[in-house]
């Protein structure tokens, strides 16, 4: 008995002796939830959201975004187009150094994009350099040489690219993470460990301070930064996977920024520290061209029809957009007019002509998708409106993702939901997914009109005809031939607290920190 | 024979003298009735989507409120229960049967069998449960079949551990000697002689099994491992509501009550079938002043 | 006792090393591998990556290189995880399991024993009536309820302690009594049990005839007789809590290992699959050991082979 006492007498001190402080709020230190532990910060390798989250503030590339999504220089301070559009030559800076004083060269860049393009790299990002020249030859070991391959750096600062055909949007290109430079002897030296922070040599805002891995991972400012140094003294990202928990935080003083699960929306939406932006990124349900019913083109453009999109933000309530076409609000030749608006009586006419009125004898229809609640809330309401409107009922499927991909690649089923966000904001990226040639179009549909137009906008230059070209397209993927129906767009919703200033979403989902302040 | 018409005369005398048993018999009969009948009782289909009214708190059209989909909670937890109790009923009968039979051979047959049998049970054991369940549903895929035999294939080894440890202590019993003696069969044996004296242990085995394998499908379908929509378990309503305590506490609450009563009646009821049966209960030794 | 101990040791041998087979081959016939991503990969890039980390050499060559590796002290690289090895991971994550564990675990251990004491002692009385419902309780509601609710309470409402994170000392209780609830109830009422039946042997009735002290009745001979069950779930229960309960340390974003023993599967992350599998598979060897070692301690009488 007395054994017994003693102890709970020792839990009770334990507990009356410890602090009871949520992580610390002192000073401009920046508390915010990155959701996961990044699988990599070499970014040569990194391919997900949350690697890039801290990749984009402890590196700079030969360019940046502005605020609204265009190429403006960084590292690169100008340069020159020549060669019908085919070779690029970038002049850079002289006052950018690395975090160990070495200053950042042309060099840097061409290691860092060898490095991306050579066989034993095994990046899955290699393929965003297959437009210059020899590129895609080299990574698939058709050529051993890679002095053939069309980036040469001619001196410390000037950097030429030399590229398969015209492309307009190369600089965007130059702002992903994987065209960031390398160091060549830290990343020799260290091995797979040089992302540790002992080891890691970045050029950017912050520097990696502090990794606990699955936990967090501590920023502080880059004093040797070329541009405006950061106001924030310390920028902690913790890793917490239930949106829930990392709310609770936010409202206990835990987190300074958090983003909000769909169903507190409506409890947050008149608090001043309530934000949203809509996203680059596209979600639709495509149709297997080659099941019928849906090889007929009537049967496809009745299902789009008969789906009331404004029923999604309702019941996802995070602000998401409703779309009838593929290329999503904020990037050129966003077009809302395109694609094919509800209209319940046309959808049954259309059924009617394809020869099923009143869709008598309509074929059991599989409708698939990969196991996500979201997923399987829309699912359950196009279901219910396929219902209600054409008085058909599909069966829903869904598998976990691996599964679900591998079942895309081999068997397409009759309806299946996907989703694309931008690599980089520029429409090319969209619409060449469903080229006859594209490896991620799963439709199996195929039109030469439409491959035509996707290739004569790549080459392009002058913003006005591309809108035009991609207009045309659109409506032969949304309204006309209509192998996909989109949904919706995908939407930010976050929290941010009044004393965090400065700190802007963006449509890509990057988060800048660098003028992030905080003003207690 | 007559050991066994006393054992189960005792139980009933039992049962009809404690109340807690007769009550937790009573709610677990309305629990599975209401189940089967739930497409009778049920105001709402299950599915039945009304995006006017979403996330409704109870009121007198939908007594236990709406969800996000605006479906009715209180009919989702009726067609619901449908699929939890036969989830967990059916699991656990699945273990039991494999279970019993492997423990009664293993204990029946002894020595190296015996031995190579609990070893085998042994590295089953040591397989972590929640990997064995996962790689099972993503082969098998997650709907009832998965998910039964998921749970089934998690929980065999125990009841065959138990299994085996009654069977040695009854095989030294006289009457089975007198049997072997007499020469009967070991399959007549073990069917007419062995089993029915493990019949009380057993029941309340699976009593206590039966709540649990309700828990892991609801665990399950808590970390979205579980049944796939769109079934509609205690388990998948309580994922539901759980990221939404804070908001709409009707989503997580009735759920969690129904659950919680459903474990909380098998396990009194398990309770209370273990004490009808302890021999010592009735010439038990009071130590300190109690009933 | 040494002799023992060796014996014992160098059988676990085979087992861990038909439990590494085992796994192996399950998660090989799961369809999906590592690298299938949504953007699908063009040939060459997927043939750089199998040849990397040898998925394209057929399974018994995999397996072969895998315990070479493993025996050698190389668990492998994480395939979700690029550049990061096996090793370093768990090197992370496990001590915060372990800590997390046998916290939880002081409370089946020093409020569950004794309440089931307690209540055989005074059986049939109110304080039984009372210890064993709460027993119940302890066992019926799922861990997400009891995280949920312990969660709201104290975190949120009485903001005595954090509702997430591993910081400090405070971060710690309500996970570990979310955790430890569970075990406390189930050991509560194994306690209960294995006493009532000891109490109604010959040899305590003998003492109790021969007028011996009540308490040391029950200390002395009443317990070390009980213990025997109790010890023999205490083994694998210690495990289970020490190799980490994925939802509590999920609801209460504790960087331990529990999460990985789901997320390593549906990632197919192969070498990270087999890491956790094997330490749990050590885990529950130790325990049985340690369970067999302790029943002798505490019952001479016990012969071990």
């Amino acid at each position: 008995m007395s054994i017994l006492r003693y102890f709970i007498l020792l839990a009770i001190l334990i507990i009356i002796g410890c602090s009871t402080k949520t992580p610390s709020d002192a000073g401009s230190a920046l508390r915010l939830n990155i959701s996961g532990e990044p699988p990599t910060l070499d970014w040569t390798l990194a391919t997900d959201g949350t690697s890039f989250h801290v990749i984009t503030n402890l590196m700079d590339g030969l360019t940046a975004f502005d605020k609204d999504m265009n190429p403006i220089p960084a590292i690169a301070k100008k340069w020159d187009i020549s060669n019908s559009g085919k070779r690029y030559t970038f002049y850079l800076r002289d006052d950018v150094f690395w975090t160990d004083g070495a200053p950042v060269t042309a060099y840097d860049f061409e290691y860092s994009w060898k490095r991306l393009l050579e066989p034993s790299t095994a990046a899955e990002y290699a393929y965003f350099l297959y437009d210059i020249n020899n590129a895609q030859e080299y990574n698939s070991g058709k050529i051993k040489d890679f002095s053939l391959v069309g980036i040469k750096a001619m001196d410390k600062h000037i950097l030429v690219v030399d590229l398969k055909k015209p492309t307009p949007y190369f600089p965007s290109i130059t702002t992903f993470m994987v065209t960031f430079p390398l160091r060549k002897d830290v990343v020799e030296r260290h091995g797979s460990r040089w992302t540790e922070p002992e080891n890691i040599i970045t050029n950017g805002p912050f520097i990696l301070d502090k990794w606990k891995h699955e936990y967090k991972i501590e920023l502080k400012p880059n004093k040797r930064y070329y541009a405006n140094k950061p106001l924030l003294d310390k920028v902690e990202m913790f890793m917490i996977g239930e949106i829930s928990t990392a709310l609770t935080l936010y409202e206990t003083g835990g987190l300074d920024i958090v983003g909000i699960p769909p169903i507190a929306i409506s409890h947050y939406k008149d608090s001043p520290e309530y934000r949203n932006m809509p996203m680059l990124r596209n979600n639709y349900y495509g149709f297997n061209v080659a099941k019928p019913p849906f090889n007929n083109a009537k049967v496809r453009r009745a299902f789009s029809m008969a789906i009331d999109r404004s029923e999604f933000p309702k019941i996802l309530k995070g602000g998401e957009v409703p779309a009838t076409s593929w290329i999503p609000k904020g990037m050129l030749a966003y077009n809302p007019d395109v694609g094919l608006k509800y209209n319940p009586d046309e959808a049954k006419r259309l059924l009617r002509e394809a020869g099923y009125p009143d869709s008598k004898n309509f074929p059991k229809v599989i409708v698939a998708f990969n196991t996500n609640p979201d997923n399987q809330m829309v699912a359950e309401n196009l279901q219910a409106q396929w219902k209600r409107n054409l008085n058909i009922s599909v069966e829903l499927d869904n598998q976990e993702w691996k599964v679900y991909l591998k079942r895309l690649k081999t068997d397409a089923p009759a309806i299946f939901r996907l989703g694309w966000g931008a690599d980089f904001p520029d429409p090319d990226n969209f619409m060449n997914l469903f080229t006859t040639e594209s490896g991620n179009n799963n439709t199996k549909w195929s039109n030469k009109r439409y491959d035509k137009l996707i290739e004569l906008a790549a080459i392009e230059m002058d913003a006005e005809k591309r809108i035009k070209l991609y207009n045309e397209a659109q409506r032969i993927l949304c309204e006309i031939d209509a192998p996909i129906m989109p949904i919706f767009i995908s939407a930010q919703n976050v929290l941010v607290k009044p004393y965090v200033k400065d700190y802007k979403l963006n449509p890509m989902d990057i988060l800048y920190l660098k003028d992030v302040r905080i003003e207690k | 024979m007559s050991k066994e018409n006393q054992k189960l005369k005792f139980k009933n005398q039992n049962l009809r003298i404690r109340p807690l048993a007769l009550l937790s018999v009573i709610v677990i009969a309305l629990l599975i009735l209401s189940a089967i009948s739930a497409p009778l009782i049920a105001p709402f289909s299950y599915d039945a989507q009304d995006t006017a009214n979403i996330l409704k708190t109870p009121d007198s059209t939908h007594i236990m409120g709406t969800d996000k989909l605006g479906r009715d909670i209180f009919s989702r937890i009726l067609y619901g229960s449908q699929i939890s109790l036969s989830v967990g009923i059916i699991a656990t009968l699945v273990a039991m049967i494999i279970g019993v039979l492997y423990g009664a051979i293993s204990g029946y047959k002894g020595g190296a069998i015996d031995n190579y049998m609990m070893r085998i049970v042994d590295i089953i054991y040591a397989l972590p449960d929640i990997m064995v369940i996962i790689l099972i549903t993503i082969i098998i895929g997650r709907g009832f079949l998965g998910i039964v035999l998921a749970i089934s294939i998690v929980n065999w080894v125990g009841i065959a551990r138990l299994m085996r440890g009654e069977v040695l202590k009854i095989k030294e019993q006289l009457f089975v000697e007198s049997a072997k003696a007499v020469g009967a069969g070991h399959w007549r044996i073990i069917l007419r002689h062995i089993l029915p004296n493990t019949l009380g242990p057993l029941i309340v085995t699976m009593t206590f099994r039966i709540p649990a394998a309700i828990l892991s499908e609801s665990t399950l379908s808590f970390i979205g491992l579980g049944l796939a929509p769109p079934f509609s378990s205690w388990g998948v309503l309580a994922n539901d509501g759980w990221a939404a305590l804070r908001f709409y506490p009707h989503l997580l609450i009735f759920p969690a009550i129904i659950i919680f009563i459903t474990v909380l009646s098998f396990n009194i009821l398990g309770d209370e079938l273990k004490e009808a049966m302890d021999p010592q209960l009735r010439k038990g030794i009071r130590i300190i002043n109690g009933a | 006792m040494i002799k023992y101990l060796m014996k014992r040791i160098a059988f676990s041998i085979p087992v861990l090393f038909i439990i590494a087979l085992i796994s192996f081959i399950l998660m090989y016939t799961v369809p999906g591998g590592p690298f299938d991503k949504e953007k699908k990969l063009p040939p060459e890039i997927k043939a750089n990556i199998e040849a990397k980390y040898h998925l394209d050499k057929p399974i018994y060559k995999q397996f072969a290189i895998y315990i070479y590796n493993l025996v050698l002290g190389d668990m492998g690289p994480s395939y979700k995880y690029l550049g990061r090895s096996v090793k370093d991971i768990l090197k992370d994550t496990f001590p915060v399991s372990l800590q997390l564990g046998l916290l939880a675990f002081i409370i089946p251990l020093f409020i569950g024993i004794p309440l089931g004491i307690i209540a055989a002692v005074y059986r049939n009385t109110f304080i039984d009536k009372i210890s064993m419902f709460s027993a119940v309780l302890g066992i019926t509601i799922p861990h997400f309820v009891l995280g949920a609710l312990l969660i709201l309470i104290f975190a949120h409402s009485l903001k005595i302690f954090p509702p997430a994170l591993w910081e400090g000392w405070s971060n710690m209780i309500l996970p570990a009594i979310t955790l430890g609830i569970g075990p406390t109830a189930y050991i509560a009422r194994l306690t209960r049990a294995s006493i009532l039946e000891v109490l109604h042997k010959d040899f305590v009735k003998t003492a109790f005839a021969k007028g011996l002290p009540y308490s040391k009745i029950i200390l002395k001979h009443v317990l070390k007789n009980a213990l025997t069950p109790i010890i023999s779930v205490m083994g694998p229960i210690l495990a289970g809590l020490v190799a980490g309960s994925f939802v509590v340390e999920y609801i209460f974003s504790i960087p331990g290992m529990g999460r990985y023993f789901i997320t390593a599967v549906t990632d197919r992350d192969y070498p990270l699959i087999m890491a956790t599998t094997m330490v749990y598979a050590v885990l529950i060897v130790i325990a049985n050991i340690v369970v067999d070692v302790l029943y002798k301690v505490v019952d001479p009488r016990v012969r071990l082979e």
